[in-house]
């Protein structure tokens, strides 16, 4: 079994406690984006990028794409953050499953390459033929978005 | 949300929208876009749920209009771009689409 749901990786909670991680939109880190087969078997575990089972095609370049930050905000008690949809074009590619990582951490405190953020489970695998294939975030609010520390 | 220590799966849905031999369209776009600016949930009042869906019917509208006009504008630029690199013929089925 591969992919098995939506995870906040437990290396990424760490990290947060020692200051890697900027979602700043303007001077923030740079996150990105790479698509796996559903033969990745990525959980709370992953801790950094890796190219194994990713996917690859037309239109799809190895270590993904980057994001758009989006300002962290807050919404009552909950801290959150998002990132833009991200679409990558005209590409020929089938993914089961993604994962966020950070290409720029801040390693003053804690040495860490790519660490990983969030594993996304698509939930089947999702082919496009030379067209578009778009990541969707969910809402961002205080019980939908990507990224919440309630 | 920072889930326990047991790393439970987070409680929200990526959604994937995939094309084939196409692009989306701008009305596809702009159902999106109207995502992310307005959700209703089915917990408020039906009279604020009607007023909500009626204003986010009205943004898919016109942001479907604006994205369009986007579109025909930069056929107009690509347009220009392949005729003023020697390509008329090109250029030509560009503006035709």
């Amino acid at each position: 079994m591969a992919f098995t749901g939506n995870y906040m990786c437990t290396s990424f909670k760490k990290e947060l406690l020692f200051g890697v991680h900027d979602f700043d939109l303007a001077n923030g880190d740079t996150f990105k984006i790479a698509l796996y087969t559903s033969s990745a078997t990525l959980d709370a575990s992953t801790t950094a990028y890796s190219a194994t089972n990713e996917v690859s095609g037309t239109g799809y370049t190895a270590t993904g794409q980057a994001l758009t930050n989006v300002d962290p905000t807050s919404s009552g008690t909950t801290a959150l953050t998002d990132f833009e949809d991200e679409t990558f074009t005209t590409a020929t590619i089938t993914a089961r499953g993604a994962l966020i990582y950070n290409t720029t951490p801040n390693t003053t405190s804690i040495s860490v390459t790519n660490p990983s953020v969030v594993v996304l489970d698509f939930g089947a695998d999702k082919t496009s033929t030379a067209g578009d294939f778009t990541i969707v975030f969910p809402t961002a609010d205080a019980t939908d978005a990507i990224i919440r520390i309630a | 949300m920072i889930p326990d220590a047991k790393g439970d799966t987070l409680g929200f849905k990526v959604e994937v929208h995939t094309t084939h031999n196409r692009g989306f369209t701008p009305e596809e776009i702009a159902e999106r876009c109207a995502d992310k600016i307005i959700s209703v949930s089915d917990e408020a009042h039906p009279a604020i749920q009607a007023q909500a869906h009626a204003f986010k019917k009205r943004i898919v509208q016109l942001v479907g209009f604006y994205l369009r006009e986007a579109v025909k504008s930069d056929r107009t630029t690509v347009y220009n771009a392949l005729t003023d690199a020697g390509h008329p013929e090109l250029a030509e089925l560009i503006r035709r689409m």
